[in-house]
């Protein structure tokens, strides 16, 4: 049962990464919208160590405006994909506007 | 002669035969050890020298004429590469491993422009691109094209105008991209051969678009056979 | 009457002196802020929106070794001695002056060694007496 469903709006957790991560740092706290599904696959914490049966987890395309990556991005349409898996991913944070 | 003038000599030559040695050393003690043996390194390496830019330009100029294939090609890359010849599952049986386990053709449109990085690494579809060209493994794309894709975009000459979507996809898990860029004006009436001799491999990264005037040259080196 | 050779010895340590140090040697030290660490610990792959300038792409081909480097590792995948994810993570390993400094494929190689080793396939006595070995089959001088 996944968590989250296309069209969600989703944000990019921070939080401690030793040693190694697969989550981008220029997602970190970001927010965007789940575009499609991933299958399930192992995590890189677990497949990165030698864990081949480690914890199997869904993954996302998660689709961000480029405009909410970078502060000085100026074209409106751009658009940035990359898929992040279902622990690192929490419901948009409300944004003070 | 002091170290300064040393250390400088030896960045400028580019010797890079403790690579080569290190590069013997391992294979002979691996293949020693049984970790894989020299059938193993020779069947991979044949694998390596088949594949190339060809198979992606052949899956894109199929698509342009054949609008149904096109469909199973968006809707199943993998399915589909074995209309044209190109098993993901080879040659180990379970694909190759830095390469397989899904793959995505991205089509671009009037309104979208697909481009694709691996900031982390260089992920890319070797068995429908080959080897990837060395500037998309330098430090320099990787940094630069998910947050300056116009400028990046730009220095390899290609101008989009501000309304069409650019789209990078940063491939930093399991899935591996091509780009699907659109058919060009003046080819009405060419067949798959001709079509396929201008998708080169620079139009499927995503950093050029293909043209009537301009055909694919000889794929790109896979390196000494 | 003091010679040209004199004055070029006295002065050359002063005038080298001149130039601006840009670069802090590390040394160890007793404390460092939350930030250095954090910065020290940065895995060095995560590149994308560093800044960095424009600069010419080159396609320039694999040479033999290179192509060896990337059938080694794949071959070593193929029969289940690692799978790629723990490559990436051991090229990262290597930190940050290896990652930078080498090239692409050193990065491979070096990485595939020291999993040899840590996977307990070979010890590093017998690496560094292969290397010893290769080295004087090729010519290749120290």
């Amino acid at each position: 049962m996944r968590k989250f469903q296309i069209g969600d709006r989703v944000t990019v957790k921070e939080g401690t990464s030793l040693f190694y991560t697969r989550v981008q740092t220029y997602t970190r706290g970001k927010t965007g919208v789940i575009a499609d599904y991933r299958p399930a696959w192992v995590i890189p914490e677990d497949e990165a160590w030698g864990r081949d049966d480690g914890r199997k987890e869904p993954f996302y395309v998660v689709r961000f405006n480029q405009r909410d990556l970078w502060p000085e991005y100026k074209d409106q349409n751009d658009t940035l994909e990359t898929e992040i898996y279902e622990r690192w991913l929490e419901p948009a944070k409300e944004e003070a506007k | 002669m002091s170290t300064t003038h040393e250390h400088s000599l030896a960045l400028e030559q580019g010797e890079n035969s403790k690579f080569e040695v290190l590069e013997i050393a391992v294979r002979e003690l691996a293949i020693s050890r049984g970790l894989f043996s020299a059938e193993d390194h020779r069947r991979f390496t044949e694998w390596s020298e088949q594949v190339g830019p060809a198979g992606g330009s052949r899956l894109v100029a199929k698509a342009w004429v054949d609008p149904e294939f096109k469909a199973r090609l968006l809707a199943n890359g993998i399915e589909a590469c074995k209309e044209v010849g190109i098993d993901w599952a080879q040659p180990t049986g379970h694909g190759a491993p830095s390469d397989y386990t899904w793959f995505y053709v991205l089509e671009n449109t009037p309104q979208v422009h697909h481009v694709i990085v691996c900031t982390l690494c260089s992920c890319y579809p070797r068995p429908v691109l080959g080897m990837s060209p060395s500037w998309y493994r330098t430090v320099n794309y990787r940094r630069r094209i998910v947050r300056w894709p116009r400028e990046v975009l730009s220095e390899f000459g290609l101008y989009l105008p501000p309304e069409v979507e650019i789209r990078v996809h940063d491939s930093n898990a399991k899935s591996r991209f091509m780009v699907m860029p659109m058919r060009p004006k003046g080819t009405e009436g060419w067949s798959e051969e001709q079509l396929a001799a201008i998708v080169t491999r620079d139009t499927m990264i995503g950093v050029a678009l293909p043209s009537a005037d301009w055909t694919a040259t000889q794929p790109p080196s896979q390196g000494a056979s | 009457m003091r010679s040209p050779a004199v004055e070029f010895e006295e002065e050359q340590p002063m005038i080298s002196a001149l130039v601006p140090a840009v670069h802090q040697a590390l040394s160890s030290p007793p404390t460092i802020s939350n930030r250095f660490f954090h910065v020290l610990m940065h895995i060095p792959h995560d590149v994308g929106g560093q800044p960095d300038i424009p600069r010419v792409y080159q396609d320039i081909p694999e040479v033999d070794w290179e192509m060896r480097t990337y059938i080694d590792c794949e071959c070593l995948g193929w029969r289940g001695i690692w799978n790629s994810e723990e490559r990436r993570r051991g090229e990262n390993d290597l930190g940050e002056t290896i990652y930078f400094g080498f090239p692409y494929y050193g990065r491979w190689i070096t990485t595939a060694a020291r999993t040899l080793i840590s996977k307990g396939y070979i010890t590093p006595d017998e690496l560094n007496a292969k290397i010893d070995e290769v080295s004087k089959r090729l010519g290749v001088k120290e």
